[in-house]
């Protein structure tokens, strides 16, 4: 079987003079991460690579870097789209912030990203890593000296132990065979049930906890591929004056609150505003919750169907049970 | 001679126990089960010290918290004149001392990029000066770099003592802590016994060792005429940084990075004057009150961040670097953007590279 | 959230924020005051235009920052003034009432209703049942947890 990178790279080459811009990722600045690149030269197209360590969304850029509604030719934007990845493109389309003619996708089947920060934990002397892959229910790092397998488990982004879309929900080309999810639609909040088995008060200190850490860089917001308010997030501007420049709890919790009720039927759960945190603060649980709200209320799931309007931007004057 | 103690790994809580009745201990914990990333919080009991990596978020806080109330105000009615408001103010308070344990070399190193802006200037910043003169520097020998570290590249290096008030070198299953300095030399007598002669030598060799590393393979330390010639090539620094998302993460964990903002937060008749954390990666913070933006876009701030750390600074303050090669802005970025790789190649082509 | 100075507290007023649309429910309030009807003093009446301009952040801000009890009040679903204002209210304030004790919040604390204007029964009976509903509660714990970098010290000022 043909190496996934290599695959990339030529599906890429097949359709480039058709493209403006490609985006996809390449190696970061060590073995262990990869960082996003923008390829505009066919000859780059070498640096792209896929692997377990691709784990940001480059849907983020479409809104806020590209701005991707204005072409000036008819050439289109490459993408690479995991399965969580395209679930944003859609909602993009969706919210009618992106048009899907716009794109070539080529979508990747994903069996989950690496987290870095978990890997150290267990094995903090990693270095010289040549390859890391996925087999099986386990991740192989191989370095000049060995080859260590750690159990998926145990270091895969939280966004992925949970992931019920691991294949692409729109491509124009899937690399690889689609994959079954590691785990089934009962499972998937399970990461939410933890919480709510807390009492009420207990649940309000796990998050004055939590929420206590965060130094309000905004980092969640910006990695958001639905964060599309550009330079306007209502956390920033002084006039409406949401928040003050204090960093207490109340501020910082009520910043969390504004972030999560504004993707509340929107969020697709990628999970970047977690992966991004520096703090390390469980911050896509916030969305989950009020995903799973939607979900159960207005039987809606944001970023599975191009066609469906977000219900929170619509209503239904016969609407039943509220 | 100075004097040098041991404290062996399992007296190092009592120690941090006997400190902090003096003053308040900052130390390096984990920001919670599990995780992965490291902060500086005070000491209290039951607090576990974690000296084997770097914090993910620098110590900056401890003498330039993120939020800082520089005077509290409150409106008054005059009593005799119905018309006039009053206006209360009231100064901050004093701080206490405090003492940063385990802060490694680029950490403290940090800070002399702000003593030049806020302490040797034509003014003095008097909140900064206060809390600068009463925090010390336990700091450790750097043994543990990583692939984002480049302390050597900007001049300093992971046996470097400069502006730390205690050393700590691990040695065997515990810590030979010696004094550099006078306010260092008090706590000692605090902190614990006389060091072994083995102990002694063991750790002097261990500092040599260590000293003679060079951490980063490039030298960033004349960059400023690079980064001038190199500002408006846009394709450079579209090509280089148009992934960055702005998202002012690498300016918070920064140990050299300052930028504040000073606000006015009240609520009602009274309220606060506050200086809080500023970035220059922010949208805001170039943001002016006609509406016009001299950086309206995400590559332009990263540049500014570069320029500022590797050009205007050194042009202002001597030859200055104020970057200290911790790489944590590498590490946290959460698109993995390099600044060595950034400011290294300001002088050759990008394509050069490959 | 029980609390325990709830009985203590019972007496004493509560902080109750109601919104309420300029088109019935501020009408409706207005009714049961010109009638007469006994009310509770909890409530603290902010008119709003139509409640499709409730932003539930406003609820939100209003718990975080103080109130035991946050009420919106409009017009009938199908009655409203701009004909589909409350519709979209309705789902974005029913979203945010499940979401609350996911954050620690009692979901309790909010409510919402609908009254036009001519009903100032109504409105006293909702008014009534809320008040004792946030009395029986007692005043919100807010979000206040000692914050770590904070503890013990005399640092921050
Ligand atoms: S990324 Fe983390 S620290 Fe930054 S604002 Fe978001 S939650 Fe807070
Ligand atoms: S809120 Fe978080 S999980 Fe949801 S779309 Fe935004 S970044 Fe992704
Ligand atoms: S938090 Fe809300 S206001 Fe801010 S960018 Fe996201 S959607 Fe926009
Ligand atoms: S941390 Fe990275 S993405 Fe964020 S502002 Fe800095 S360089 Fe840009
Ligand atoms: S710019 Fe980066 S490497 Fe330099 S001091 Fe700041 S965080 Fe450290």
């Amino acid at each position: 079987m043909e190496d996934k990178t290599k695959t990339l790279q030529r599906e890429f080459l097949k359709v480039f003079e058709k493209l403006e811009v490609v985006l996809g990722w390449e190696p970061g600045y060590d073995s262990l991460h990869a960082t996003p690149s923008f390829i505009r030269q066919a000859k780059d197209l070498n640096k792209l690579v896929w692997n377990p360590l691709c784990s940001q969304n480059l849907c983020t850029y479409l809104v806020k870097t590209l701005n991707a509604s204005v072409r000036k030719d008819d050439k289109k934007i490459g993408i690479c789209v995991k399965g969580c990845d395209s679930r944003s493109l859609v909602a993009l389309i969706q919210e009618k912030f992106i048009t899907r003619e716009t794109f070539y996708i080529v979508g990747i089947p994903c069996e989950g990203t690496v987290d870095w920060r978990r890997l150290m934990r267990i094995e903090p002397s990693l270095k010289d890593v040549q390859k890391v892959d996925i087999q099986g229910n386990e991740l192989e790092v191989e370095t000049a000296q060995k080859t260590y397998r750690f159990p998926l488990q145990q270091v895969l982004e939280q966004r992925c132990l949970h992931c019920r879309y691991p294949n692409p929900i729109i491509y124009d080309c899937l690399i690889g065979e689609p994959i079954t999810p590691h785990i089934g639609d009962d499972q998937a909040y399970g990461d939410i049930e933890k919480i709510e088995q807390y009492s009420l008060p207990d649940r309000l200190k796990f998050w004055e906890k939590e929420l206590d850490r965060c130094i309000r860089c905004y980092a969640c917001r910006n990695a958001c591929p639905l964060c599309v308010c550009r330079d306007s997030c209502i956390a920033e501007t002084r006039t409406p004056k949401w928040l003050s420049q204090r960093c207490d709890l109340k501020e910082k919790f009520f910043y969390h609150m504004i972030h999560a009720i504004h993707l509340a039927g929107r969020c697709t759960e990628c999970g970047e505003c977690e992966r991004v945190c520096p703090m390390e603060i469980p911050v896509t649980l916030i969305k989950k919750k009020l995903n799973q709200i939607v979900k159960d209320l207005l039987d809606y799931e944001a970023g599975i169907d191009p066609q469906k309007q977000p219900p929170l931007l619509t209503f239904d004057p016969g609407e039943k049970g509220i | 001679m100075s004097e040098k103690i041991f404290i062996a790994q399992g007296e190092l809580t009592a120690m941090l126990e006997r400190l902090s009745k003096e003053m308040d201990v900052w130390v390096p914990v984990e920001m919670g089960d599990e995780k992965w990333g490291i902060r500086f919080l005070p000491y209290h009991e039951d607090t576990i010290v974690v000296l084997d990596r770097q914090s993910t978020i620098s110590p900056k806080n401890v003498v330039f918290p993120q939020v800082e109330t520089l005077l509290r105000f409150r409106y008054q009615k005059d009593d005799n004149d119905p018309s006039k408001q009053r206006i209360d103010l009231k100064d901050r308070q004093d701080v206490s001392s405090a003492l940063v344990f385990g802060a490694r070399p680029c950490d403290v190193r940090g800070f002399h990029t702000f003593d030049q802006v806020f302490l040797n200037g034509r003014y003095k910043d008097p909140y900064y000066e206060q809390r600068r003169e009463k925090t010390l520097f336990a700091t450790l020998l750097c043994d543990t770099k990583d692939s984002a570290c480049f302390c050597s590249s900007v001049g300093s290096g992971p046996g470097d003592r400069e502006g730390s008030d205690l050393w700590i070198v691990p040695v065997d299953d515990g810590y030979v802590i010696q004094a550099l300095n006078d306010k260092g030399r008090k706590l000692i007598p605090i902190m614990g016994k006389q060091a072994t002669t083995e102990q002694i030598e063991k750790a002097q060799r261990i500092q040599e060792q260590v000293t003679a590393k060079r951490i980063g393979e490039y030298d960033l330390t004349r960059s400023a005429r690079d980064f001038t010639d190199r500002f408006e090539d846009m394709d450079y620094w579209r090509d280089m940084v148009s992934k960055c998302i702005s998202c002012g993460i690498c300016t918070f964990v920064c140990p050299t990075c300052y930028c504040f903002n000073i606000t006015d937060e009240s609520r009602d008749l009274e309220g606060e004057r506050i200086r809080s954390w500023d970035s220059c990666m922010f949208y805001h913070y170039t943001l002016e009150a006609s509406g016009h933006n001299p950086r309206p876009e995400k590559f332009e701030r990263y540049r500014n961040r570069v320029g500022h750390k590797f050009s205007y600074f050194p042009d202002t303050y001597s030859g200055m670097i104020s970057c200290c090669g911790c790489g944590r802005c590498i590490r946290s970025c959460p698109v993995s953007i390099d600044i060595r790789r950034v400011v290294h190649h300001l002088k050759e082509a990008v394509d050069a590279e490959v | 959230m029980v609390n325990s100075k709830e009985e203590s507290t019972t007496k004493k007023d509560l902080l109750i924020v109601g919104f309420l649309c300029n088109w019935c429910s501020y009408g409706g309030a207005d009714t049961a005051g010109v009638c007469r009807f006994n009310q509770p003093t909890d409530l603290r009446i902010i008119r709003i235009p139509c409640t499709g301009r409730m932003d539930p952040l406003f609820v939100v801000k209003a718990l975080i920052y103080g109130a035991d009890g946050v009420l919106v009040s409009g017009c009938h679903p199908k009655d409203c003034h701009y004909n589909e204002g409350n519709f979209y209210a309705r789902r974005r304030l029913e979203v945010l009432k499940q979401f609350l004790p996911f954050m620690g919040i009692h979901t309790d604390r909010f409510r919402y209703s609908w009254v036009s204007s001519s009903e100032g029964r109504l409105w006293q009976q909702v008014v009534t049942e809320f008040s004792e509903t946030i009395h029986g509660l007692g005043p919100n714990p807010g979000v206040h947890g000692e914050s770590d970098a904070k503890a013990g010290m005399s640092f921050y000022t």
